[in-house]
């Protein structure tokens, strides 16, 4: 018996390993993406071949223009995903409240119709919603949804897809270094993070005053990786000295060591990017052990509202690089903080406006292509050169954005506008007071 | 062969075949890519059956051996070059290495402790590689290029069918006998000359090398993901609820299980947003309140209840009289 059983799985290990090595006789990859937009194409027929271009009678334009996303609204990722979604909503609202995007082809404003999916901060199910969305509903354009992991998943399907793919609440650098050509985002990466703080700090503090010695903690993490790397890296540039840099694994309970690593060494700032529960270990844990370094740039955890509900004076000071704020002065901020109040009672969330400006450099590139061709929309958008909620927006070769990175603080519980000057709803706060005198 | 066999040996032969040219059949990226998952929860949740249903040991690390193929398989492909089967192979066989370290010890334990003790493994595992390889494995943009789904699919379909047979072939041997023969009662088997430890440890390795196969398949499959996604406890709950939805201890049941689980879970998903999980856990509540054997005891029951009116049709057409005479009594 034994030996019937080896021979069959050995048989059937070989027949199925075979069969994953041969080209399918079918494939529906093979299917090229632009033909459900056929009709697109008409405009591209030389004017020599028809007597006026005029009279080319204009294809029947679509119902809508289909565009999709995944994102995470349950899971890991479901307080971003919350945030990420309205931005969507709201955009696509307020475009097809003026008529819809005018596509040239057809003559006429055509409504964006968007299909949201939940993905549960799931990969895999983030790919198979994509597939979805490329298969059945035929978008034109993919809209990402939050975290590193995620896009590096959906972006790589759009890229197989050939589907263009907008997406933003990730900063990780290395995602656009895959080569993919589909792939852009609108939002501030690791390199301007690195650069910008040391820009600010020596633009805002007067010379003798900056906090030149430097903590990071770094989470052993892809993103913790690569940003604490371009700190340290940058530090000498801008005249910082890292005298603490200290690695520790996502979710550790005890930062006490490091904390006091950094006490001991006299640093003046801390540079971090901890996920909400590390964040608020950290910050508590400096205030017990008494060190308050006189900057701290903690970006990713402090951006939940729950930071300041949580930890009320101790949590003020704190910077952030979240991406956007609703106080920018850009056109367009007002109506969507308008639409987001009436809805949620609030201003909009630090990552709507970035996902609104998302739908409004699809709808602007799809006018400048004149079409729905996906490659055509996927060119227009690298041409993009427009103000979007989050400010002027072009974008560089490898797809990631020329935005604004804005500089926040916590000041009384509440997040300030700091930084750039123009934008700032407050001044920055520094050096930040002893978290036992506040 | 009985008639009722026969008919059976038809259906399967049938399936197989629709299966087989299902990526023909369905020029739907969208239907392919849910058929692989399926496909994977079908071996993944029948190689847990190997140890959890047939033998009775519930493992709650069985994400580890299926991380564990994945981080191999992915490792020597795209990083050392290796070809594809072999590096599948050896996903394999570095789960079954991993199962045959762990096994010894963990078999000391029994019943909830087992469970608990390979649930810690598997998360212990599961912080090591996040720590280790903190960075996304993403497939190349040139291997974007050329990415198919087809080929995947019949990777996975030959790994559902095997591990499915394998699973068929063994529990139908003396070894399968032995194995259940320790999850009913563990010291009469002792008794009657069964060694309990020999049989689950056979019974972990073959589970254990299916998974890491499984894993293996996930990685050649997949765009882009950490190295620690694999290794989530949720590989192992999801496919212990298939193999618990479908019934376990049976053959056919972590495929009803799996093919229920994702094509339930994703036509929810598509159309509830984020409700999808609320009325998915409740389904799946009912399940097993109400059918504690899974969806092959469903069956069961409505091949009981329909057997029961065959007999009681029988009966009235044989004696008229005699059924009529006891209406008029219950009319009475």
């Amino acid at each position: 018996m034994r030996a019937r059983i080896s021979i069959g799985i050995v048989i059937a290990i070989v027949l199925s390993m075979l069969a994953a090595q041969c080209p399918p006789p079918a494939t529906p990859t093979e299917i090229p993406p632009t033909k459900a937009v056929e009709p697109t194409k008409a405009p591209e027929v030389k004017p020599t071949e028809v007597p006026k271009a005029t009279e080319v009678p204009k294809p029947p334009a679509p119902e809508a223009i289909d565009i999709g996303a995944s994102i995470p609204l349950t899971g890991k990722y479901g307080a971003l995903g919350a945030m990420v979604k309205p931005g969507y909503e709201f955009a696509v609202t307020h475009i097809n409240a003026a008529g819809g995007v005018y596509v040239k082809a057809f003559d006429k404003k055509i409504p964006l119709r968007l299909t949201i999916y939940d993905d549960e901060s799931d990969p895999t199910k983030a790919v198979s919603k994509l597939e979805t969305l490329y298969s059945d509903k035929k978008v034109v354009a993919y809209l990402g949804g939050a975290g590193s992991d995620m896009h590096a998943a959906t972006a790589a399907i759009a890229e197989k897809n050939k589907v263009p793919y907008l997406g933003i609440a990730f900063a990780l650098y290395q995602i656009h270094q895959k080569g993919y050509k589909y792939l852009f985002s609108p939002f501030p990466k690791s390199p301007a993070q690195a650069r910008d703080v040391y820009e600010i700090l020596n633009a805002e503090i007067p010379e003798g005053q900056r906090p030149k010695k430097v903590a990071i903690f770094q989470e052993k993490t892809d993103w913790g990786i690569e940003l604490g790397g371009l700190w340290k890296e940058n530090a000498p540039k801008y005249g910082y000295e890292v005298v603490v840099y200290e690695e520790y694994a996502p979710r550790s309970a005890d930062f006490s060591d490091i904390i006091l690593k950094a006490k001991a060494a006299g640093a003046e700032a801390l540079f971090a990017v901890p996920s909400p529960p590390d964040g608020l270990a950290i910050q508590k844990q400096m205030a017990e052990l008494g060190w308050t370094p006189k900057f701290t740039l903690m970006i990713r955890a402090p951006e939940n509202v729950s930071w300041g509900e949580t930890l009320g004076k101790t949590g003020d000071y704190v910077t952030i690089f979240p991406g956007w704020h609703n106080a920018e002065k850009f056109p367009g901020v007002d109506k969507l903080n308008a639409a987001y109040q009436a809805e949620f009672g609030r201003p909009a969330d630090l990552l709507t406006g970035p996902a609104y400006a998302c739908v409004q450099i699809l709808a602007d590139a799809i006018t400048r292509a004149g079409t729905l061709d996906r490659d055509a929309i996927r060119d227009a958008i690298a041409a993009t050169n427009m103000t979007t909620v989050v400010g002027p927006v072009t974008f560089n070769a490898d797809g990631t954005g020329k935005v604004l990175n804005p500089l926040i603080q916590w000041q009384n519980g509440k997040l300030e506008l700091v930084w750039p000057k123009d934008q700032a709803s407050a001044k920055l706060l520094y050096p930040a007071p002893p978290f036992d005198k506040r | 062969m009985s008639g009722k066999r026969l008919v059976v040996i038809a259906l399967v032969i049938a399936g197989l075949a629709l299966l087989t040219v299902l990526p023909v059949l369905v020029q739907s990226d969208s239907i392919i890519n849910l058929a692989i998952l399926a496909l994977l929860y079908i071996a993944l949740a029948s190689s847990w059956n190997v140890l959890g249903g047939y033998t009775g040991q519930t493992n709650l690390g069985h994400a580890a051996f299926f991380g564990l193929g994945s981080l191999t398989t992915r490792l020597l492909w795209l990083s050392v070059g290796w070809p594809l089967p072999l590096s599948l192979l050896a996903g394999g066989v570095v789960a079954v290495v991993f199962a045959l370290l762990v096994g010894a010890p963990a078999f000391k334990l029994r019943g909830v402790y087992f469970a608990i003790g390979t649930l810690a493994l598997a998360q212990v595992l599961n912080m090591t590689v996040g720590n280790m390889f903190p960075m996304i494995t993403s497939l190349p943009a040139e291997y974007l290029a050329t990415y198919q789904l087809a080929p995947r699919y019949y990777l996975f379909l030959g790994l559902a069918l095997l591990t499915v047979g394998t699973a068929y072939v063994l529990v139908h041997s003396r070894l399968g006998l032995g194995m259940m023969a320790v999850r009913e009662e563990e010291e009469a088997a002792e008794s009657l000359g069964v060694s309990a430890f020999r049989h689950k440890l056979l019974a972990l390795s073959v589970s254990a090398f299916f998974a890491g196969l499984t894993g293996g398949a996930f990685a050649f499959y997949h765009v882009g993901y950490y190295p620690q996604f694999p290794f989530g406890p949720v590989w192992t709950f999801d496919s212990m609820m298939m193999a618990y939805i479908g019934g376990t201890g049976t053959i056919i049941g972590p495929i009803i299980g799996a093919v229920f689980f994702v094509v339930a879970k994703e036509l929810l998903a598509l159309n509830l947003l984020e409700l999808h999980l609320t009325v998915f856990g409740t389904l799946f509540i009912l399940v097993v309140l109400f059918l504690p054997g899974g969806l092959v005891e469903a069956w069961g029951r409505i091949r009981r209840v329909l057997a029961r009116r065959a007999r009681a049709r029988e009966v009235r057409l044989a004696s008229p009289e005699q059924a009529s005479g006891h209406q008029t009594v219950v009319g009475l």
